[in-house]
């Protein structure tokens, strides 16, 4: 989750979310390159009382700023178009999940096996145990087995809703009537939190995701447990 | 009374000058913050995520997470 003060990502638990981080900081660096050059050409240009009232034409420096501006831009792009279709594999996942959006909970369906499901509301704050996040937390977590590929379909039962969880690097629109999919690995065990991302209504902040990442053989014994 | 001539100051081209020194200075500017950015955040960040996971024990991982009773699937051994 994150914590006070943060400035960056969360620490990243997939490995489409690294790829994403690293990515991020390829594009900052470009941002950074740009916006010192903006700022002290301003400056410059802010700190002379020299003019030039001769311009006739500009061709050398049309040809400079229009170049040199694709040319970064396509250092920007395939990185861009390579991290986008590496989220796209197929990587044949082991385990489908639903989630489906409600105002305001989530309902997550295991049914490759079994009919397992169960809602996830949050906990409130005046029912929260000592130590626990405060406005994150959830009745059921959504339990998964680690270093696995899962698939997760997402849909919604009422409203938009939207089933994201940063440290994976994972947003997904909760749309009626419609499945959409989202697949990805979790490379630690650990809990992983997220929240609803699309404006739902009242309750809308008050929907949260955490994902429970255990080992296959404990997720095995959890789902027996919930069945029976 | 005799008086020297002082020479003749630059009169022309000083934005040109001026422009030409700048010039130089943005880009080592904005090279060098990108170069910084680079070298002092990004690589840094990646080499971090490569040592983490050199010698990663997720079980280890786990069985440490689970002692310390965070996850609610799983209980700790010795409770």
């Amino acid at each position: 989750m994150a914590h006070p003060l943060q400035l960056g990502f969360q620490d990243a638990m997939s490995p489409v979310m690294e790829e994403l981080l690293h990515f991020h900081d390829h594009t900052l660096m470009i941002v950074f390159l740009i916006s010192t050059l903006v700022l002290y050409i301003i400056t410059l240009m802010m700190t002379t009382k020299l003019t030039y009232t001769n311009t006739m034409n500009a061709q050398e420096v049309e040809m400079i700023w229009t170049i040199l501006p694709a040319i970064v831009l396509i250092t920007i792009a395939l990185p861009s178009l390579r991290v986008l279709y590496l989220m796209d594999e197929i990587n044949n996942p082991h385990l489908t999940i639903k989630a489906m959006g409600h105002q305001w909970y989530w309902t997550y369906e295991y049914t490759d096996y079994e009919n397992l499901e169960f809602d996830s509301y949050m906990i409130h704050t005046q029912d929260l145990p000592n130590g626990y996040f405060r406005l994150l937390e959830v009745d059921h977590r959504m339990v998964m087995p680690m270093e696995s590929p899962i698939r997760i379909l997402i849909s919604a039962e009422d409203v938009l809703h939207s089933w994201a969880i940063p440290s994976l690097g994972v947003k997904t629109d909760a749309v009626p009537g419609r499945l959409n999919q989202t697949t990805f690995i979790i490379t630690r065990p650990g809990m992983f939190y997220g929240q609803c991302s699309e404006i739902c209504g009242a309750n809308h902040s008050f929907m949260p995701i955490v994902v429970e990442s255990v080992p296959l053989q404990y997720f095995e014994n959890w789902s027996s447990l919930m069945l029976s | 009374m005799s008086s020297t001539l002082l020479p003749k100051p630059q009169m022309r081209g000083l934005l040109a000058k001026r422009l030409r020194f700048h010039i130089v200075g943005a880009m080592i500017v904005s090279l060098g913050s990108a170069f910084l950015y680079k070298y002092g955040v990004a690589e840094p960040r990646k080499r971090l995520y490569a040592d983490f996971y050199k010698n990663y024990d997720s079980m280890k991982d786990f069985e440490a997470m689970r002692e310390a009773g965070v996850f609610e699937s799983v209980q700790p051994k010795n409770s």
